[in-house]
């Protein structure tokens, strides 16, 4: 078990230091590029302004409270569409992997919607889901969807063959190697893909705000910016941003820990050492 | 006007010459061109909504008040909002409405109204006859599509006309009405010139209700400069406005004139109807001459006016002074100037 904390603990520390170091880069770079293309005060915020409008500003705690509001409704509605399509995909691999001819005949015309642009279909989206919750859980899920598909029927075909033939040869049927063998195996996939579906899923959300539900940070970032409110407009990306940053050390963080237990080789981990 | 108009229709280089020498000739002390490029930010897409820019165009009054040409800047849902434009400088002027000017003002921009080509705001909710929605009080328990740029002034107009925000269903839209149409929505935030004409040339029966007859008095289509062009280069914000009160001149003695420019020359790839453009034309030119402007000239807004803005405004939530955001001097310097431009 002191293994486990050490290897947890290690992942957190050197997350730690990546975001701290990536903040940095972002903060040099977003003064480089004011500086760089001489931009007007009045439009683009540094980042002492965004600080400004969200701490010192006479305004600042009515401003706060309309960018969390807007956030808490953003967050909620990433979740909704990451479960939408973490569950969807998780049919379809399952699907795919117990039924070969289905992955053949589908997969190409899975990959050919992934290439059609969202916002695109957005309009089509909303004609047919509506502007309320399913809809946000669509066009989030869709984003979340197609990169978690790919990665766990992959992740889903990974475990050792000779574990399959174990199951097999003790009577075990497709479903049993899947549950035994093939699930296990694909969880290192499933957090592959929650690295790249989760920050996914808040760009999906944003992007259903803005273009069918109106609420949320997304919709927020659209009016501020026609009122002329660009500190609003900066404060927000930079807020949803830092809730992405934390978002993907979380994922990170769980991933250590299920991975240190049930991973590829979970042996360095622990048990088989004693 | 109608020799003019049938110039217009040959168009080329001999019209410019017939109509330089229309009325004043031009400012004596701007020789051609002197004044450089005058760039307009538009409030919209380049349909009809901008006659007088286009006839001013075509006619050559900006060349005649000193320019050496203007460049039109389209506007549209997608486009920076036209404040920031004329703010940041890559604009001299721009056309918007006083609720957006304000709020930018709010927020340190340092622009000022200096006219207004609408006195009553074309704002309406637009509703099919079969199921219309003809007051304000009408609207509870419905459907209303609006777009994010009117967000402002459809929070400012329920609070003044009491209505609670929960009981209505605001629904975000961007500008073509079919969601009204497929009933999707009961009502639609429209420019009772614009929406209500499209979809009346496409047979559908509309009925609208101005948010200018409820409790929201705003001018519309406001001209704004920077503080700096006002202190400094006045004469290029004077010239400017000459050439737009010729245009405009021109623009509302024919609402055909404006509808043709724009279909087959500003707004070509638009897709724009001339028909619809005409009827469009002809309702903006009732939102620009009134009884006040025939008298005070074009663009003028009056004191009183002004204070039902700045107090239509407050309801919304903005709070600005009428000298904050209104400096109509300069319009009344070029009047007295030039009484011949009324």
């Amino acid at each position: 078990m002191n293994r486990l904390v050490t290897v947890v603990l290690a992942r957190v520390g050197r997350m730690m230091l990546t975001v701290l170091a990536s903040a940095a880069v972002i903060v040099g770079l977003w003064y480089a590029f004011i500086a760089v293309f001489d931009l007007n005060s009045l439009v683009a915020k540094d980042p002492q302004a965004v600080w400004d409008y969200l701490f010192t500003a006479r305004r600042a705690p009515a401003s706060r409270k309309a960018i969390m509001d807007g956030l808490w409704h953003t967050l909620g509605d990433a979740g909704l569409g990451y479960l939408f399509g973490t569950v969807a995909a998780i049919v379809v691999a399952v699907t795919f992997v117990l039924f070969r001819p289905v992955e053949r005949a589908l997969m190409p015309v899975a990959m050919m919607l992934r290439s059609v642009p969202l916002v695109a279909m957005i309009p089509l989206l909303t004609l047919v889901f509506g502007r309320g919750l399913v809809a946000v859980g669509v066009i989030a899920g869709i984003i979340v969807f197609f990169p978690s598909l790919v990665n766990l029927v992959f992740g889903l075909r990974s475990g050792p063959p000779a574990a399959a033939d174990l199951v097999h040869a003790y009577g075990g049927g497709p479903v049993m190697v899947l549950r035994k063998v093939s699930l296990p195996s694909a969880l290192p996939a499933l957090f592959v893909s929650a690295r790249i579906a989760v920050p996914g899923a808040i760009i999906g959300a944003l992007l259903a705000e803005w273009l069918a539900t109106g609420q949320g940070l997304g919709y927020y970032m659209q009016r501020a910016q026609q009122t002329f409110n660009y500190g609003g407009v900066w404060a927000s990306v930079v807020v949803i941003t830092v809730a992405s940053i934390v978002l993907y050390a979380v994922v990170g963080f769980l991933e250590a820990v299920v991975l240190a237990r049930y991973g590829p080789s979970p042996g360095r981990g622990g048990r088989a050492r004693r | 006007m109608t020799a003019g108009a049938t110039l217009l229709g040959v168009g080329g280089g001999g019209l410019l010459a017939a109509c330089g020498s229309d009325s004043d000739g031009g400012n004596s002390s701007a020789s051609s061109g002197s004044l450089g490029l005058l760039t307009v930010r538009l409030s919209w897409i380049k349909n009809v909504e901008f006659a007088g820019e286009y006839i001013a165009d075509q006619r050559g009054y900006y060349k005649a008040a000193g320019f050496s040409g203007v460049n039109l800047i389209s506007g549209g849902a997608s486009a920076t909002p036209q404040d920031t434009d004329v703010a940041t400088g890559k604009a001299f002027i721009g056309i918007s409405s006083p609720d957006i000017t304000a709020n930018a003002i709010t927020q340190g921009a340092p622009l000022k109204i200096i006219g207004a080509q609408y006195q009553k705001n074309p704002f309406a909710i637009m509703s099919l006859s079969k199921s219309p929605i003809r007051t304000p009080q009408d609207m509870v328990g419905k459907k209303i599509g609006v777009q994010a740029t009117n967000e402002s002034v459809w929070s400012a107009f329920l609070k003044a006309n009491k209505l609670e925000s929960a009981k209505i269903t605001k629904v975000p839209v961007e500008f073509d009405p079919l969601p009204l149409t497929t009933g999707t929505v009961d009502g639609w935030f429209s420019f009772v010139t614009n929406e209500p004409n499209a979809l009346r040339v496409k047979g559908f029966d509309v009925t609208t209700f101005m948010l200018a007859d409820h409790n929201y008095p705003l001018v519309s289509e406001t001209f704004m400069v920077t503080d700096e062009s006002i202190a400094k280069n006045r004469d290029k914000v004077k010239a400017a406005l000459t050439a737009e009160i010729h245009g405009w001149k021109d623009a509302t003695a024919d609402p055909t004139l404006g509808a043709k420019l724009a279909t087959t020359i500003y707004g070509k790839d638009l897709g724009l109807e001339e028909k619809e453009q005409q009827l469009e034309s002809a309702d903006q030119n009732k939102l620009i001459l009134t009884d006040v402007t025939k008298q005070n000239g074009l663009f003028t807004v009056t004191d009183q006016l002004i204070e039902e803005n700045i107090a239509t405004l407050k309801l919304g939530g903005v709070d600005i002074t009428a000298e904050e955001l209104f400096d109509l001097s300069i319009l009344r310097e070029l009047y007295k100037e030039k009484p011949e431009l009324v």
